[in-house]
């Protein structure tokens, strides 16, 4: 067994824990959260980090904009891609590989003016003017890029810091290291579009080799958003509690007392049913004022789903949930960032779905003091290229794109990093996705060297080779 | 010395013009001293003086154990009770319960040799190969789909499991079931069987994608692909970490991976028609007229810019949705010598930082340093791999192999790392029973039921789970490495849903096919890139078929097995996880398959109890957990079923540690 799932409760916890039934253990951990933990049988108890002193996240959400936003569209602006639109790129700037624009491409400036914002007066598109007001939170990093051009590999990569699939995600890590803080809720969320599905598929999220228990839950669309969190029809609350004190009663019928892998079993069906009474709760929307409603843009055409996704990441964070992805784009390619037809057409629309829920996140961690501990991270798999593809579109874009993260004790305010004068390479202090990973992992607290796991003769971990710091950002 | 054998073998074998090609290496004798890399030795068989000791002793297995339990100052644990030992037997070789008829039988049989019977009955039962066929499965990471973002479905590689539960279940020679796999379309290429096999080297994930291809770097990773299967599978080493640069900690040289590659350079993946000229024929007419068109639009886009390229695009797209089914095929590979890639030494595995090239070679470290490639153009290099893998003195394979067997029977390998017999993997906990039943596998012309025999006779197996841990165990082998006491074990996830149906009455046994689609959640359907790639079977009664037999997608993996610990189909997976968790609960507690099967349990338990809820309770303990009730047991079911519902108490049952273990 990992270290990390390592069963460490003594036979004296155990005992008084086998005589109490399920109602006697949800009140008790109402009334000792703090206490009950701390003799868990969870293999998801919270964990301390590695670094206790740097460690200023205590959580994490990653807004995942699926097929590779525009870095020229939004946070970088290029005013020599706009004199040179329709031309060659000039030979200077390089050679790049892209999914589909070949050497016949010309350049394409783009439509969006650039103003700035904040104290720190950064510069941001008039396609985000919610997340604009937010800027002096957010440190906008340009100089990003990955390995791959096509989306599966690319996804793969941005979650897992492998091109291939198979491997851990940043959630299942972060979950590896640090447990729960919740015991009702799953640790690790994912609340997929549900437009439909995205190229990587589901090994993007999952745990990869690690114990299933790591394995992220994801969200279905509506007010029951977790599998086998309701009762089967026909199955009363009054049954159910019946039926599992008749499974806690023979489980203990023929069971030595010291059975710390039994008593873990058993526990795990307290935690279960902790999970069907309080989650509901979380999930339901309807307790939030109207005033957080509107300024997530719930109840309003183009933001009302990926409002109610962010809505839901808060409250979820605010109850413990360690990471949440809520994830904008699934589905056909232009119902993602994937802009490969119509930059301007499809960036609007994606944009006008999601820049006033992202900024009204910002807003209610902010005033709920949740933000100084809550790491966001907002991108895609890549950006997209500064020639176009057909004379409308851009096509995918590794070679450097824009980033950006808040919260989570993120400097913000600050821009770092930067691509060449078209937008075209990474050229002022390059960063790649492993280095994006081990930040991360720093604020959360996570080594990168010591969150790792044996697999194959190798110890695996997040970032397969060191990544650095983002210095500037801590 | 085993390098011996491969200089012989090759010794007419002429060297390739040497100007490009990398260096042989040498490997120092400290290298090659590694325990896994030596021949192995001819353990004597430990005596015992003490009476009490010999008398434990059954045969070779228990000779080795008990002598280093005894070297502890342990000892072993007493004999489990028969009902413990067929539930035991029954799942460890079939992966099912024993019916409570063949429970009786057994616990009545008082004559001589009535577990010897027992065990020879299930390890010929039609089940055997499908539990141990999913070990193999696992290894190799099978499955019906390509991975990555199209996940297209390959529609004959069920075959190919199909073909793995037959070899295990006819005792396929282990040699000749690795060279059916790597090579059987050089051995045998007009032969279904072993062209079937073959598909063992193109059953890693696949990239594809739309646009530009990466011609070169797709290759590559093909060639990938195969070659860390050989390392992982059949090796147990872990070659793969050479892709890049030399093992960090073992004596396997970058030149080592690409000349393993090397092999392959030559392999591409052929789909063998297997179809009457009449049904070629109606393909063909059904098929000519969409290609024909979607050939014309593709030419008609010479020119054609911006929104109307993207239209006939979108057309060309919607055609080819419109494709005719293949024809039935064979998932297999071809040696297409034409078409041979120059395998050169790849820095940081890239393949456009090429270094040296290389020809094919076995692993330097158990070779004699002068040992010489094979030439590039050889007839059939696969098998030439796959005679050195399988020879009688290649140190790793007959170890490797019968670690993965004790491994599956004790939840724990002799090495408890069974893909990694180097430096960083766990050393032997008994060597010279490791060495001993490599010998003995090798001698008995690669029998795997040999081993199992010989394993499933000791008393060591035999041991009860129970015992508590004296001062003693406690303190030297709390995770009882020795095996002073048989390790209980939580059902595997294929295992949970097997035994499910079983004990429901609702086991559909039919054996072999397609893989079957059964209906889930709608929402993780729709999540897929393609949902209409989950095309549910339509025959409801296919969906109560053992899990082996359910399609193996990539990008979709049944939340009932993944929640637990079924491997995720992309990389090797020599050992499985056992995790224990709340969303377990939640899937046999609230899922649809645990309530579906609960009612059709309690059905059974009525019609066959009859209405006496005793009896009812009875049935329902010898059926899922292979015993009666214990006097608490029965009193606390019997007092719930006087206000509940029949149907909730089989629920429980399915969620009881007396189900979902073995002891």
């Amino acid at each position: 067994m990992p270290e990390h799932s390592r069963i460490t409760r003594n036979r004296r916890e155990f005992i008084s824990d086998a005589f109490c039934g399920f109602g006697a253990v949800a009140l008790a951990s109402m009334l000792q959260q703090e206490d009950l933990r701390a003799g868990t049988l969870n293999p998801l108890a919270a964990k301390p980090p590695h670094m206790k002193d740097k460690a200023k996240a205590k959580s994490m959400i990653f807004l995942f904009m699926a097929g590779g936003p525009s870095h020229i569209e939004t946070f970088d602006p290029k005013p020599l891609l706009n004199e040179l639109n329709g031309q060659k790129r000039p030979a200077s700037f390089g050679e790049a590989k892209y999914q589909f624009v070949d050497s016949k491409s010309t350049l394409l400036g783009t439509k969006r003016t650039f103003r700035k914002y904040g104290k720190s007066g950064i510069e941001v598109s008039d396609l985000l003017p919610h997340t604009a007001g937010c800027v002096d939170d957010i440190a906008v990093v340009r100089g990003c890029h990955g390995d791959m051009v096509v989306h599966s590999a690319a996804q793969y990569q941005l979650f897992t810091g492998r091109v291939i699939p198979g491997f851990p995600s940043m959630g299942a890590w972060t979950i590896y290291g640090l447990g729960s803080e919740s015991e009702s809720l799953p640790a690790y969320v994912v609340m997929p579009d549900p437009k439909g599905a995205l190229e990587a598929g589901q090994p993007m999220y999952g745990n990869g080799f690690l114990p299933a228990v790591y394995q992220p839950t994801m969200f279905r669309p509506g007010n029951k958003p977790v599998l086998n969190l309701e009762l089967p029809p026909g199955v009363t609350g009054a049954e159910r509690r019946k039926t599992l004190d008749l499974i806690r009663g023979l489980n203990e019928a023929n069971m030595a007392p010291d059975d710390t892998e039994f008593a873990a079993r058993i526990n795990s069906y307290d935690l279960a049913f902790k999970m069907q009474s309080e989650a509901p709760a979380v999930f339901d929307l309807s307790t939030e004022p109207q005033d957080t409603l509107d300024m997530y843009g719930i109840g309003a055409a183009p933001t009302d789903d990926y409002g109610r996704r962010c809505l839901l990441a808060r409250r979820l964070i605010e109850k413990g949930v360690r990471f949440v992805c809520p994830v904008s784009g699934g589905g056909p390619g232009n119902m993602q960032w994937d802009a490969h037809e119509n930059i301007e057409e499809n960036h609007l629309r994606m944009a006008a779905q999601t820049d006033k829920p992202i900024a009204a996140l910002l807003k209610d961690l902010k005033r709920r003091g949740l933000l100084d501990t809550t790491l966001v991270l907002w991108g895609g798999e890549f950006g997209r290229s500064p020639e176009s593809q057909g004379s409308k579109g851009r096509d995918h874009h590794n070679l450097g794109f824009t980033m950006w993260l808040a919260g989570g004790g993120i400097k913000g305010g600050q821009v770092v990093g930067g691509t060449d004068e078209i937008g075209l390479r990474a050229v002022n202090e390059p960063c790649h996705f492993r280095d994006v990973h081990t930040t991360v992992l720093h604020q959360l607290g996570l080594n990168q060297d010591a969150l790792s796991f044996m697999h194959q003769g190798r110890k695996e971990r997040l970032t397969e080779v060191h990544g650095r710091v983002i210095s500037q950002l801590v | 010395m085993f390098g011996k054998f491969w200089v012989v073998a090759c010794a007419a074998s002429a060297l390739i013009a040497a100007d490009s090609i990398a260096p042989l290496g040498k490997y120092t004798a400290a290298e090659r001293r590694h325990w896994a890399f030596v021949k192995r030795t001819q353990p004597e068989v430990p005596k015992f003086s003490s009476a009490a000791h010999a008398a434990w002793v059954k045969n070779p297995v228990d000779a080795f154990i008990l002598s280093r339990l005894a070297k502890e100052g342990l000892a072993p644990s007493p004999r489990a009770a028969r009902a413990t030992l067929i539930r035991r037997l029954s799942f460890d070789l079939t992966g099912l319960p024993p019916s409570p008829a063949e429970v009786a039988a057994f616990t009545a049989d008082k004559s001589p040799g009535a577990y010897e019977r027992l065990v020879d009955r299930l390890l010929s039962s039609p089940h055997y190969g499908e539990r141990w066929g999913q070990h193999w499965l696992d290894l190799v990471r099978f499955a019906e789909t390509d991975g990555f973002e199209y996940d297209t479905h390959r529609k004959d590689a069920w075959r190919y499991r199909d073909y793995v539960i037959r070899a295990f279940q006819n005792d396929k020679p282990y040699d000749r079931f690795i060279a059916e796999q790597l090579a059987g379309d050089e051995i045998s290429p007009s032969e279904d069987e072993t062209l079937i096999a073959s598909g063992f080297n193109r059953l890693g994930p696949l990239r594809k994608n739309a646009g530009n291809q990466e011609v070169a770097s797709s290759r590559n990773e093909v060639l990938t692909e195969m070659t860390n299967a050989v390392g992982s599978a059949l090796l147990g080493v872990t070659l793969g970490c050479a892709r890049c640069h030399d093992h960090k900690f073992d004596p396997i040289r970058h030149s080592d991976y690409y000349r393993i590659q090397a092999y392959f350079s030559g392999v591409q993946f052929n789909d063998a028609v297997r179809a009457s000229p009449e049904e070629q024929s109606q393909w063909k007419s059904r098929a000519e007229p969409v290609e024909a068109e979607i050939l014309k639009l593709r030419q008609s886009t010479r020119g054609k810019k911006g929104d109307e390229l993207e239209a006939i695009r979108a057309k060309v797209e919607e055609l080819e949705g419109k494709r005719p089914e293949p024809l039935a095929g064979l998932f297999a590979v071809a040696l297409k010598p034409e078409n041979r890639d120059n395998i050169h030494m790849l820095a940081r595995g890239d393949f456009e930082n090429k270094g040296d090239r290389v020809g094919p070679r076995p692993l330097g470290v158990l070779l004699s340093d002068d040992t010489p490639e094979l030439p590039a153009d050889a007839k059939r290099p696969r098998t030439e791999l796959a005679k050195w893998i399988s020879d009688a003195e290649n140190p790793l394979t007959a170890r490797v192999m019968v670690n993965r067997i004790w491994h599956h029977h004790f939840g724990r390998g002799i090495v408890a790392t069974p893909n990694d017999f180097g430096r960083m993997g766990e050393r032997p906990s008994h060597p010279e029973l490791l060495d001993y039943l490599a010998n003995e596998f090798v001698r008995s012309g690669f029998s795997v039921k040999k081993i199992h025999r010989l394993i499933l006779m000791s008393n060591t197996y035999q041991q009860v789970s129970s015992t508590p841990a004296t001062a003693i165990a406690g303190e030297k082998d709390p995770g009882n490495r020795l095996l002073w006491k048989f390790s209980r074990r939580r059902l595997e996830a294929e295992e949970i849903r097997d035994a499910m149906l079983a004990v429901s009455g609702k086991l559909d046994k039919r054996a072999g096919g397609p893989g079957v689609i059964v209906a889930i959640d709608q929402g993780l359907v729709n999540a897929l890139y393609k949902p209409s790639q989950w095309a549910v079977t339509p025959d409801k009664a296919e969906h109560n078929r053992r899990s082996v037999y359910l399609i193996a997608k990539r990008n979709l993996h049944l939340p009932f097995m993944e929640v637990f610990d079924a491997p995720d189909l992309q990389v090797s997976c020599p050992r499985r996880e056992s995790s224990t968790h709340a969303p377990q609960a939640l899937e046999l507690l609230n899922g649809d398959t645990a309530n579906q099967l609960a009612e059709a349990f309690s059905e059974r338990l009525s019609a066959e109890a009859g209405p006496d809820p005793r009896k009812q309770i009875d049935l329902a303990y010898r059926l899922a957990a292979g015993r009666q009730p214990n006097a608490g047991e029965a009193r606390i079911a019997l007092e719930y079923l006087k206000t509940q519902r029949l149907k909730e108490l089989a629920l429980a049952v399915y969620n009881l540690n007396a189900f979902l273990y073995v002891n």
